[in-house]
């Protein structure tokens, strides 16, 4: 288990380095993306036209913030935490086509992700559950909001992190997966305990 | 009337409040128990920033989670029955919450996914009116429960077969649900489980054990007090840990409620919810005393 801090946009040979279990503290640029957004995406790239943003290098935050508005019109962060990542599970490859390097959220993702992160280049990074008012500790600014007429939740926020996590390589390029690992381990402690 | 009318209203916006800054009590010192015994170095990184959120929430006044989870409020009254303004405090006081930036705008019609801005909406929050015949006080408690937690939940229409000798048909059914959830709910995590009824009977029962009792409570039913005890420490025995990543506890507790059913069933729900136990309530007298519940 190593520690890395490592900065957008970040770089193929950096991520194909990590492993299971390491620990990241990311800088940089974040974009938040989640069930809505990746939807639009898919529409977006059917249709040939290009995503608003450029992923490439990226880092995407499965989160939905509580930002609060300024009088100016810009935006503050209240707090920030991972959502379930599961539910993008569906857009495994097409998350990997547009660059991005680093998926951040919480609980693991599955078969089709593992195998993006290989054959594209990314990473899955757990992020500590609920804890919402730390994580926005490492967040210095909304840089902007695209996407806002889905609701707070599911737009995508630009933010500026420093130091953000630590995160957890749950998912690496090598093929390995602490979830499946652990899953697998307590499938055969069931069938032992209480046999069918 | 109108004075006990201002007092309700008041009292459950303090309890909402409460309920979105912080987790209740018992669930923080099981929490706290858990990183001191954890022997995985991921786990207890996990569960540090867990105990570092609550502070850091606690000082700033903010949300300890960004998600508002989905509201339910529960309230037992008895012969004078629930004053009939208890839904529209419930609903005025998410919607006020929610515009302080205490809660984040998340609820949405469930086809279209537009979002109502205010995280109320058609059903929500969800009241549960329950009659305690005789009870002089009413009882109100909140809960926001997590909905990343809602996608590791199941539920079966067990039979006295899938029950199978000793439960444990019903056993390998609630352990492999918490495989199959791994770390989507947020652990450590409790889990509510509800036995009887048909399936709407089982559903309530199970989410109402969970956001309802204390989790550290002993049920007053000596055979599910049994089967709570096993099952908590037969699943965090899986290994799978605090976030999912692996370590000594995946969950904190194990709650079941049984009704009767019929003899041909056992609908069977499992509820998961998240180590965030935002919740709160208060024991409302007709003189205008109250009392902090959970």
């Amino acid at each position: 288990m190593a520690i890395y801090h490592l900065s957008t946009p970040l770089k193929e040979e950096d991520v194909r380095s990590l492993k299971v279990g390491d620990v990241v503290y990311l800088s940089g640029h974040i974009f938040t993306a989640r069930d809505m957004a990746h939807l639009r995406i898919q529409g977006l790239l059917k249709e040939g036209t290009p995503p608003p943003k450029n992923f490439a290098g990226a880092a995407v935050f499965h989160a939905g913030p509580v930002a609060l508005k300024n009088s100016d019109g810009s935006w503050r962060l209240n707090v920030i935490g991972p959502t379930t990542s599961i539910r993008m599970e569906p857009y495994a490859a097409m998350v990997g086509g547009l660059g991005l390097r680093a998926v951040i959220g919480k609980g693991g993702m599955a078969e089709d992700t593992l195998r993006a992160c290989g054959e594209y280049g990314y990473v899955y990074l757990q992020a500590a559950p609920g804890c919402a008012a730390k994580l926005a500790q490492g967040v210095e600014s909304i840089e902007d909001v695209t996407w806002l007429d889905m609701g707070m939740p599911e737009a995508i926020w630009d933010l500026r992190a420093r130091e953000f996590g630590p995160l957890v390589v749950g998912m690496d390029t090598h093929g390995d997966s602490i979830y499946a690992n652990l899953r697998k381990a307590a499938l055969e402690q069931i069938a032992a305990r209480y046999p069918a | 009337m109108l004075q006990y009318e201002e007092l309700i209203y008041t009292e459950v916006y303090q309890a909402v409040l409460r309920a979105v800054t912080e987790i209740s009590a018992d669930v923080k010192g099981l929490l706290d128990e858990a990183l001191a015994r954890e022997s995985n170095e991921t786990a207890k990184s996990m569960l540090s920033s867990m105990v570092d959120n609550l502070s850091i929430a606690k000082q700033a006044d903010k949300a300890v989670c960004q998600s508002p989870g989905y509201p339910t409020a529960w309230v037992w009254f008895g012969k004078d029955g629930p004053h009939p303004c208890i839904k529209q405090a419930v609903a005025d006081a998410v919607a006020e919450a929610t515009q302080r930036g205490y809660l984040r705008p998340s609820i949405v019609d469930p086809l279209t996914r537009v979002n109502s801005g205010d995280n109320t909406g058609k059903g929500v929050p969800n009241i549960e009116l329950e009659y305690v015949p005789n009870q002089e006080y009413v009882d109100f408690i909140i809960s926001f429960k997590g909905c990343g937690a809602e996608l590791g939940n199941a539920m079966q229409i067990m039979t006295t077969a899938k029950l199978g000798k000793d439960l444990v048909g019903l056993k390998r059914f609630i352990l492999e649900t918490a495989v199959g959830a791994g770390g989507k709910p947020c652990p450590p995590y409790g889990i509510g489980i509800g036995i009887g009824g048909q399936m709407d009977v089982a559903a309530k029962l199970s989410r109402k054990a969970i956001s309802t009792r204390r989790w550290d409570d002993v049920n007053p039913d000596p055979q599910l007090a049994e089967l709570e005890h096993e099952l908590k420490d037969a699943v965090n025995a899986l290994g799978l840990g605090a976030a999912g990543t692996g370590g000594d506890t995946v969950c904190l507790a194990v709650k079941m409620e049984c009704a009767h059913t019929h003899t041909a069933i056992a609908p069977v729900c499992i509820n998961f919810h998240c180590w965030v136990a935002r919740r709160a309530g208060v024991r409302i007298y007709p003189d205008g005393r109250t009392e902090r519940l959970l």
